[in-house]
């Protein structure tokens, strides 16, 4: 018996420990030249033009730009929702395909909750998809929403929750499957201004115990600053990349002279000059 | 408002709406002088009802009109979700199979009732197929739309979460389509219960229909509208029923 499921184990695992280029690059995220075009309202429409940049193992990228500048399709491509018209998107070293991600976890805009769960099965039912036993992920789920604020809210149903508690909900959802890639679109868009920031604290030290490798879409720049350890800054679309500021340590301390300089240089590379009187 | 209030309004606005309209009947009745065998008394008719209930062989009428109903029904049911997910979910058999549904489920299923008589006889066998394809035509239209419909975001998430294209038809697609599919349900049960009796007013070896078409050819008019009555009841009983079920599965709205 245990011999068998060692047996599947293995196999499970032998696809990325046969690839011989994995090790090299594994938990890293590399856009290579993508292009993205699709059909609106019968007018081919180019998103993402010659877009490439590579984020390393652990590392957390923002994405900042102009809305409908195609960022929401970069989470899509990485994410394996979508295939890019041309160039690649890698992950681990393998090109990624349409499909199940098992390293993947995903927050997106629209929350996304299945409306006949409870807020604690919408939880755990990515971690039974995943192969956890209905206690386990039952226990996993509290403890990512208790990590949200949302302890008294496991037994109702998405109708009940606020558009900032719903989207707390599809963060927990994502981060309960311990992903090595997190994908972020907007997540703390629809929360207030001070439970934002407590999310964002709150996050911080979630990736610092289990370090995936981040891409994360934001509106808000201090936030990018403060959260990323670079910000790919995206023009109009058709979108490529405009700059990639990375982003040191002392730069975050919103206290700090250097931050203060760091928030002009982004703003000023999407074209908000710090001269605002 | 108190509940008692509520309960008597409950019970006694229903009844006003019955009392009117056998009040009209027995008035139509009196004023014209109607013979029995044109239209008896709705008190006649209760008599009949009364006496109908306790022959056995009401009751076998009854039940082989149930089972046809039931039987294809569920055949109808089963077929059209299956198709109807079908035609959600894959582009290449939508293409390919909606000329043929299309044009088909403008064929109303009285219109087959002569070839299923040439085929079944007046088996009950010609009955729930006739139900299943009044039913399947209801179901996979409603399927395929309804499915059509779900919320893109729900697809992404599920494929996020690790689910195959057939699990999330299955887990994701079909129970966010829950809603729209149990009203369409409701509705197909209509039409089917619907069917199974017209088939029978046609050719049946036994079944409510008949009853009601042996009833007409003796003159026993209280009969045929007694069965008429039954068939309404039963029609509303079954319909309350699938309604009923469907709440109990979509309780989280």
């Amino acid at each position: 018996m245990s011999t068998n499921l060692e047996s599947l184990a293995t196999l499970a695992r032998s696809p990325h420990a046969t690839t011989g280029t994995s090790r090299a690059h594994e938990g890293e995220l590399v856009v290579e030249n993508v292009f993205h075009r699709y059909v609106f309202a019968g007018r081919d429409t180019e998103v993402l033009h010659d877009v490439s940049f590579r984020i390393a193992a652990g590392q957390v990228a923002c994405v900042v730009g102009p809305s409908g500048c195609g960022k929401s399709t970069l989470l899509g491509l990485a994410a394996g929702l979508l295939r890019p018209s041309a160039g690649t998107v890698r992950w681990d070293g393998t090109p990624v395909r349409l499909g199940p991600n098992p390293h993947l976890g995903m927050a997106f805009q629209q929350p996304g909750l299945f409306p006949w769960m409870s807020v604690r099965k919408n939880v755990a039912i990515g971690l039974r998809t995943r192969g956890y036993d209905r206690r386990e992920a039952r226990r996993i789920a509290d403890e990512f929403l208790d990590t949200v604020g949302l302890h008294d809210f496991k037994d109702a149903y998405p109708r009940h929750l606020s558009g900032g508690m719903a989207q707390r909900v599809g963060i927990a959802r994502a981060l309960a499957l311990k992903p090595r890639l997190l994908l972020l679109d907007e997540p703390f868009a629809a929360v207030d201004a001070f439970t934002r920031l407590k999310l964002q604290q709150e996050f911080k030290s979630l990736l610092a115990l289990s370090r995936p490798t981040v891409l994360f879409v934001t509106h808000d720049v201090p936030e990018a600053i403060a959260l990323g350890d670079l910000i790919v800054v995206m023009s109009k679309r058709p979108a490529s990349v405009q700059t990639i500021i990375p982003v040191a340590r002392e730069e975050r301390d919103r206290a700090s002279p250097a931050y203060a300089r760091k928030l002009a240089e982004t703003l000023a590379c999407l074209g908000v000059t710090s001269d605002m009187t | 408002m108190t509940s008692t209030q509520a309960i008597s309004r409950r019970v006694l606005l229903p009844a006003i709406g019955v009392a009117m309209v056998l009040a009209i009947w027995e008035a139509t009745v009196v004023f014209y002088k109607l013979p029995a065998i044109v239209l008896p008394s709705p008190f006649a008719v209760v008599a009949t009802l009364v006496d109908l209930v306790q022959t056995s062989a009401f009751w076998r009428d009854v039940g082989v009109s149930l089972y046809e109903f039931v039987v294809g029904y569920a055949i109808g049911v089963a077929l059209g979700v299956a198709v109807g997910m079908l035609v959600g979910e894959r582009p290449m058999f939508r293409m390919a199979a909606t000329p043929v549904i299309e044009s088909l489920r403008f064929i109303v299923p009285f219109a087959w009732i002569p070839l299923t008589i040439l085929w079944f006889g007046t088996s009950y066998a010609g009955k729930i197929a006739l139900v299943a394809y009044a039913v399947f035509f209801v179901m996979v239209v409603s399927t395929a739309r309804a499915i059509a419909q779900v919320e893109p975001t729900l697809s992404r998430v599920g494929t996020m979460l690790g689910m195959g294209p057939w699990r999330l038809a299955w887990k994701v697609h079909l129970r966010a389509a829950a809603p729209m599919l149990a009203s369409a349900a409701r509705a197909a049960a209509a039409i089917g219960w619907i069917a199974v009796v017209a088939a029978e007013y046609i050719g049946a070896s036994a079944g409510l229909g008949l009853m009601i078409t042996n009833a007409a050819t003796s003159l026993t008019t209280s009969v045929v509208i007694a069965g008429m009555i039954v068939i309404g009841v039963v029609g509303a009983g079954v319909s309350a029923l699938i309604g009923a079920a469907s709440r109990a599965w979509l309780d989280y709205r």
